[in-house]
């Protein structure tokens, strides 16, 4: 009887410590280079991207994303429709175990609809990644412009062609 | 007898109508826009300053992208890497080359904004429309196409559009386009031959 006590505890101490290992999806996902475009005054859409590495051996999901910085704040990605760019908004981020998925120009994005604020370069946005299993990721995102952003992308493409 | 006659003509038409409802489809062709091969051509379009005529530009490479302002990935992408590719041209060559914004969203996009739009991405970037019409028949010319999208939502709706650029030589023709998210490289290199013709 006493034993059987013992052993259910063992148990149970068991589980915890499992839990505690695998943590919150927030804490196994590490996030890269998030910005949001900054937009000409007045504008009332702007999109966050980043990469999202999910650390751990299992299969994450982002389910939603959250900000003050708009009204709105979405989970989008863009597909080609009749040889047209259309967006739409998508009920999920599939988060391989051990992957990166990029959140990049003309794909997913976090979509920013009913800004509240003019988004300037060198402004900061709080933005929120929302995990399926609840748990929730706070980012500093910097507000930047798509230029400069083309030309890292291009010096790094020049660079892969120079080790070549 | 008279009578049946006249019954099994009318059951007669009754089919003959049913069938035709049925399997007679008048021409449906999808977006005959894309499919054809764009030819150009002049147009003219609005902006704060005036009508734009893009016989005005003769003897300058004009570059064409087809967008609305509040488009939030997409076009604000290609109109800042046009600005990137501008502004690694020479000012001589860069006084010869102009930018056409031009909105598929006249609804929202009003001819001052369309302005400011253009302005913050280069100065040489300029913001035209005109009436859903016009706008719609200098997208067939060009090959562009555009629509609302289906998917609504509370802060309004977005456009599904082509977001190629257009390259006009100096003489008003269509010479080439630059898909979405080609490297800035190869809008250059176009650019740059475009600009060595005379
Ligand atoms: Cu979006």
């Amino acid at each position: 009887m006493k034993l059987k006590n013992y052993f259910a505890m063992f148990l149970m101490g068991l589980m915890f410590g499992a839990q505690a290992v695998a943590g919150t999806a927030a804490d196994a996902v590490s996030v890269n280079d998030p910005y949001v475009r900054a937009m000409p005054p007045g504008q009332p859409t702007s999109a966050g991207f980043m990469g999202i590495t999910n650390n751990s051996k299992q299969d994450l999901v982002l389910k939603d994303a959250e900000g003050s910085v708009a009204k709105k704040v979405e989970l989008h990605t863009h597909t080609m429709k009749d040889g047209m760019m259309s967006m739409h908004k998508v009920d999920k981020i599939d988060l391989p175990a051990g992957k990166m998925v990029m959140l990049k120009p003309g794909g997913l994005h976090v979509m920013l609809m009913g800004l509240k604020q003019d988004l300037k370069p060198g402004d900061n946005v709080s933005l929120t990644l929302v995990f399926s299993d609840g748990s929730k990721k706070q980012l500093e995102v910097p507000v930047r412009k798509i230029q400069m952003m083309m030309k890292k992308q291009d010096a790094k493409q020049h660079n892969k062609h120079m080790h070549h | 007898m008279h009578r049946s006659l006249l019954i099994g003509v009318i059951l007669l038409l009754a089919v003959v109508v049913l069938v035709l409802g049925l399997f007679w489809e008048p021409d449906k062709t999808i977006s005959p826009e894309i499919a054809q091969k764009p030819q150009g051509g002049d147009f003219t379009l609005q902006s704060s300053t005036g009508p734009v005529h893009l016989k005005e530009f003769r003897g300058k490479v004009v570059v064409l992208f087809f967008g609305y302002t509040m488009c939030p990935d997409v076009c604000p992408t290609s109109m800042g890497q046009l600005s990137l590719v501008l502004n690694d041209l020479p000012e001589e060559e860069l006084a010869q080359v102009q930018g056409l914004f031009i909105s598929v969203d006249p609804e929202r996009d009003t001819l001052e904004r369309l302005q400011t739009y253009g302005q913050y991405f280069h100065s040489r970037i300029q913001g035209v429309t005109g009436t859903l019409e016009q706008v719609a028949a200098v997208a067939k010319m060009y090959g562009a196409a555009f629509r609302k999208s289906e998917q609504q939502n509370g802060e309004g709706y977005s456009m599904d559009h082509t977001a190629d650029l257009y390259l006009i030589d100096r003489d008003g023709s269509l010479h080439s386009s630059v898909r979405h998210g080609a490297p800035s490289s190869e809008l250059l290199q176009l650019l740059r031959q475009l600009l060595s013709r005379d």
